[in-house]
């Protein structure tokens, strides 16, 4: 056991590293670093206070050093939890605490979005499940299929049209000072778009492999101790089907690490799809490098997680 | 019918007395008639066998009187037992019946346990549903009843799962679970078909030794007359839905009337045979349930059948021996059997000396 | 079983019927009898934007532009986005995967490091760099969101072409000494290009919507309207409330579209594999 999670570890680790220096050296060999570092000041070396800022980005990002020499130096710096200076004529703070003030409103925007959209989707899949191929069921599915057919930005401007604009349930701006329960409030519709979609992928899933179970002998076995439909249904069914629900559910994070940077913008809650957003328009690519770097390993840390959780989960697994 | 009904009769009240059950499923094909008018009776200790060949409807009988089935299902007649009527009752009444009343052993225990819960929570399952027992006393009770179905270490296997245990194991866990609430009757669904043949007798040994001593009633559904032999009391042979011959386990031994009867019989390999001996196989395939053959059933598989056969089903009639009925026009023993049999050893096709 | 015998059934066609209508619509757009999306048709006073009526069926934009015609405009570069992503990502992968498959040993190892590595990218982020660090022109976005596609087909081909591989009719055509080309492109391609298909039009589905996505983040094409810069456009909360028809015309049309690339690659992926088992 002890063995299989260091060697799941050790790729997710590798994966990191190649995914990382992929990102670095693409920021660095597209276009001139500097440029990317700091934008429009580079090119501006008549003013004084573009010449010291110059000076300090190559200094800071060791632009005089060969390209695997400070790839390596970021990579320590980014251990050591500094992922770099930022450079603007504004005088905005380091990238790392941007991200520290900005990371945990996506976080929790995302584990919101996956709550949400696992408890919608197992009842809905127990539901469809156990009226298999009856009206119902067959409701369900083509509700799911149209839910996956809709992309997260539409079905976020729906939801804000119906939600917040017509119905006037949910506020439709963020505001970053508000008390945490107000901005969970806040947090709830942008949370539900991505949830949504997400929720019928789960279900259609589920749902499919409930019924492949429920064919199962040990279920007709369970019916014959006079176990109730539900209990068959909660207890025999549910936890052997569980397995590639889990499963998908590590994949899907990555795919609702992107749509919940577009769902942010849309819903303008300043987390780090706003960051990435406005670090593109501004040219700050330290930040866009910090932002990809997060997103990316949290998606492969997720998946190592749900690797590592199934092991334990399933007892059928060899260890 | 008085027939019938004559040799249903039998000393003290049965148990479970079936009338005139038929079991129909809607497919997309039609109307599949699986159980097809069945008349029995199960007594209180005693071991009935159910046979035939696969796709004859045994196991959708046994599932039949205990209301098992899927929603598709569609029952007909009377179930009774210990007075209550039990077609027509909802599967949420029925569900004090199963598990406690009646239960069920399946036949394959590789897939009939659940392959994530531990088995000591599968014993206790049926337990605190049915008997309301506090988790602890779950617990001891499953421990006892592993001792009882004789597995070792029965401490440790409560932790385990189902596919920690070998086959024979597996089973023996089935049954401890369908003994757990002392059920009244216990159905087995072909409870060694699955499992190696050194294990085989002892799984059968085992139903029969809990049956004698808790008094409970086995309802043993099998293809295969070896099994049953040695381990009911009587047996009811049944062909497309149908019981086609009925009688106490030795009586039928010794005076088989219905060709069917005798060519499975015909089929047991037994110890005595030269080791080359080719079985009697039957020829041909159960008929389609939903189109099945007018007349006699077996009629285009038998090597007896006349006209008649194939336009009168033949009733259900008993023989010197009332609780001995069969049904067939030209039974073993009838000349008109005789002298079709003559023709076939003629022909080559039968070998004298092998009943 | 009898689903297979059905045929792709009449949703598959409908949704090829809706596919061709859109594309050849989009294709001949600038013939068709449309509103011209430049122009800004003002009324005199009133302030756009107007609501549909029966000369802008769906409307006008904030600058009095026909929201019909731009969604009939815009769906010429998101089909084109869409259908040179899949183009590449099947071109690209499918190369990757099916060499993979028929090599097997280091071509094989290189091949599946490249697809993990590009698997560890959760899916927008990938596309959001590329589109960051490069000039937006209609390539670039339809090939950063090809490359999303590399993976994914690279591994069906893969798994295809060692189905296949084993197969009687390779080793028959080893057999006779065809070259490792011809037994690629003769024998090998025509079996492998049947799952592809669906995948194709599957992943089209996620190329148009993704370009929306980036459409959202301000990464899309930067010259012509596309239908997620023409949902963004509607977007706002202001805009929102006193005209949704700017937002929900393209909408609709996104919708239509992924919904029946999602429908014809969903029948066409199960009525073949059904067809695999048989054959
Ligand atoms: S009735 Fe006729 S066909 Fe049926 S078993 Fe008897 S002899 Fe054979």
């Amino acid at each position: 056991m002890l063995s299989y999670v260091a060697q799941r570890l050790t790729l997710a680790v590798c994966l990191l590293l190649a995914v990382s220096a992929l990102t670095f050296s693409g920021m660095n060999l597209l276009g001139d670093p500097l440029v990317n570092i700091l934008g429009p000041i580079a090119a501006d070396t008549k003013n004084p206070n573009s010449i010291a800022l110059i000076e300090a980005a190559e200094a800071e990002y060791h632009l005089d050093k060969s390209l695997p020499e400070r790839y390596v130096r970021w990579l320590g710096d980014l251990v050591r939890g500094d992922l770099g200076v930022q450079f603007s004529s504004t005088g905005e703070p380091p990238v790392s605490n941007i991200i520290k003030e900005r990371a945990p409103r996506t976080a929790v925007l995302l584990v919101m979005a996956q709550s949400l959209a696992v408890l919608i989707s197992i009842p809905w899949a127990l539901l469809a499940a156990s009226r298999a191929r009856r009206p119902a069921d067959r409701i369900s599915t083509v509700t799911s299929f149209l839910l996956i057919a809709l992309p997260n930005f539409a079905l976020a401007v729906i939801l804000k049209y119906l939600l917040a604009i017509k119905l006037g349930w949910f506020p439709i701006t963020y505001t970053a000072n508000d008390p945490f329960l107000s901005r969970i409030y806040q947090t709830f519709l942008p949370a539900l778009t991505i949830a949504l979609p997400a929720a019928a992928v789960y279900q259609r899933l589920l749902r499919t492999d409930l019924i492949t179970t429920l064919q199962e002998d040990f279920i007709l076995m369970a019916r014959a101790k006079g176990v109730s439909k539900w209990k068959v249904l909660l207890r025999h069914a549910l936890r052997p089907s569980f397995f590639s629900f889990i499963t998908v559910f590590g994949i899907n994070t990555g795919a609702l690490i992107g749509g919940s940077l577009v769902v942010e913008t849309i819903f303008r809650i300043p987390g780090l799809g706003t960051t990435i957003v406005e670090a593109i328009i501004r040219d700050d690519f330290p930040v866009v490098l910090a932002v990809v770097m997060i997103a990316t390993s949290v998606f492969v840390l997720v998946n190592v997680l749900v690797d590592i959780l199934y092991s334990f989960l399933d007892p059928r697994v060899k260890r | 019918m008085s027939q019938t009904q004559a040799s249903l009769r039998g000393g003290p009240e049965p148990l479970v007395s079936v009338r005139g059950l038929r079991t129909l499923f809607a497919t997309e094909r039609g109307l599949v008639r699986a159980v097809d008018g069945v008349d029995l009776n199960i007594h209180k200790g005693r071991s009935l066998g159910i046979v035939g060949e696969s796709g004859c409807g045994k196991t959708v009988l046994s599932r039949s009187i205990m209301g098992l089935l899927p929603s598709t299902a569609h029952r007909e007649g009377s179930v009774r037992y210990e007075g209550h009527e039990l077609v027509g009752k909802s599967v949420g009444s029925m569900r004090r019946f199963w598990g406690q009343e009646m239960s069920m052993v399946f036949q394959n225990p590789m897939v009939s346990l659940n392959p994530v819960m531990r088995i000591g929570e599968q014993i206790a399952e049926p337990l605190r549903i049915h008997l309301g027992m506090s988790r602890s006393d779950a617990r001891d009770t499953a421990l006892q009843l592993l001792e009882e179905v004789r597995i070792p270490e029965p401490k440790r296997r409560l932790r385990q799962y189902a596919h920690e245990l070998s086959g024979g194991m597996r089973q023996r866990v089935v049954i401890a679970i369908a003994l757990s609430c002392g059920p009244a009757i216990l159905f087995a669904d072909e409870p060694t078909t699955a499992l190696d043949v050194t294990v085989q007798s002892q799984i059968l040994d085992l139903i029969a030794e809990r049956r004698q001593d808790r008094n409970m009633a086995v309802v043993l559904v099998t293809h295969d007359l070896g099994v049953v032999a040695g381990h009911t009391n009587e047996i009811a042979v049944m062909y497309a839905g149908k019981i086609v011959e009925r009688a106490p386990t030795n009586e039928l031994f010794a005076n088989v009337k219905m060709p069917y009867t005798r060519s499975l019989l015909r089929s047991i390999p037994r110890l005595d045979d030269d080791p080359h001996t080719r079985l009697h196989a039957i020829s041909g395939r159960p008929p389609d349930l939903i189109d099945p053959p007018s007349g006699c059933r077996f009629a285009p598989r038998c090597a007896y059948a006349r006209e008649r056969c194939h336009v009168e089903a033949p009733p259900l009639q008993p023989t010197e021996n009332p609780d001995h009925v069969y049904a067939c026009w030209y039974p073993v023993g009838s000349a008109e059997f005789f002298e079709r049999e003559e023709e076939l050893v003629a022909t080559g096709v039968h070998v004298r000396g092998r009943q | 079983m009898t689903a297979a015998r059905r045929g792709l059934g009449f949703g598959f066609w409908l949704s090829i019927s809706w596919l061709i209508v859109i594309s050849l619509a989009a294709i001949f757009a600038p013939w068709l009898p449309l509103k011209d999306p430049g122009e800004n048709y003002i009324v005199a006073g009133a302030r756009p934007p107007y609501g549909p009526s029966s000369t802008h069926w769906l409307g006008t934009d904030q600058d009095a532009r026909d929201v019909f015609a731009r969604t009939i405009f815009g769906a010429r570069t998101s089909l084109v986005i869409g259908f040179g992503a899949i183009s590449f990502g099947i071109i690209l992968g499918g190369t990757l995967g099916v060499l993979s498959g028929y090599f097997r040993g280091w071509t094989d190892r290189i091949a599946s490091i490249v697809m993990l590595i590009l698997l560890s990218f959760p899916g927008l982020i990938l596309a959001i760099l590329i589109t960051a660090l490069l000039d937006r022109g209609l390539a670039t976005i339809a090939i950063t969101l090809g490359i999303l596609g590399v993976a994914p087909v690279g591994r069906l081909a893969r798994a295809s072409t060692l189905v296949f591989a084993e197969r009687d009719f390779v080793t028959a055509a080893r057999a006779i000494g065809s070259s490792n080309r011809r037994i690629i492109v003769r024998e090998l391609l025509p079996n492998v290009v049947i799952p592809m298909a669906a995948l194709s039009l599957l992943g089209m589905a996620i190329a148009i919507v993704a370009e929306g996505g980036l459409a959202f983040l301000g990464l899309s094409v930067d010259e012509g309207v596309t239908w997620g810069k023409l949902i963004l456009l509607g977007a706002g909360t202001r805009d929102l409330e006193r005209a949704p028809w700017i937002s929900f015309g393209p909408i609709s049309m996104l919708f239509l579209t992924v919904l029946a690339l999602n429908y014809a690659g969903d029948r066409l992926r199960d009525y073949f594999d059904v067809k695999d088992i048989t054959l």
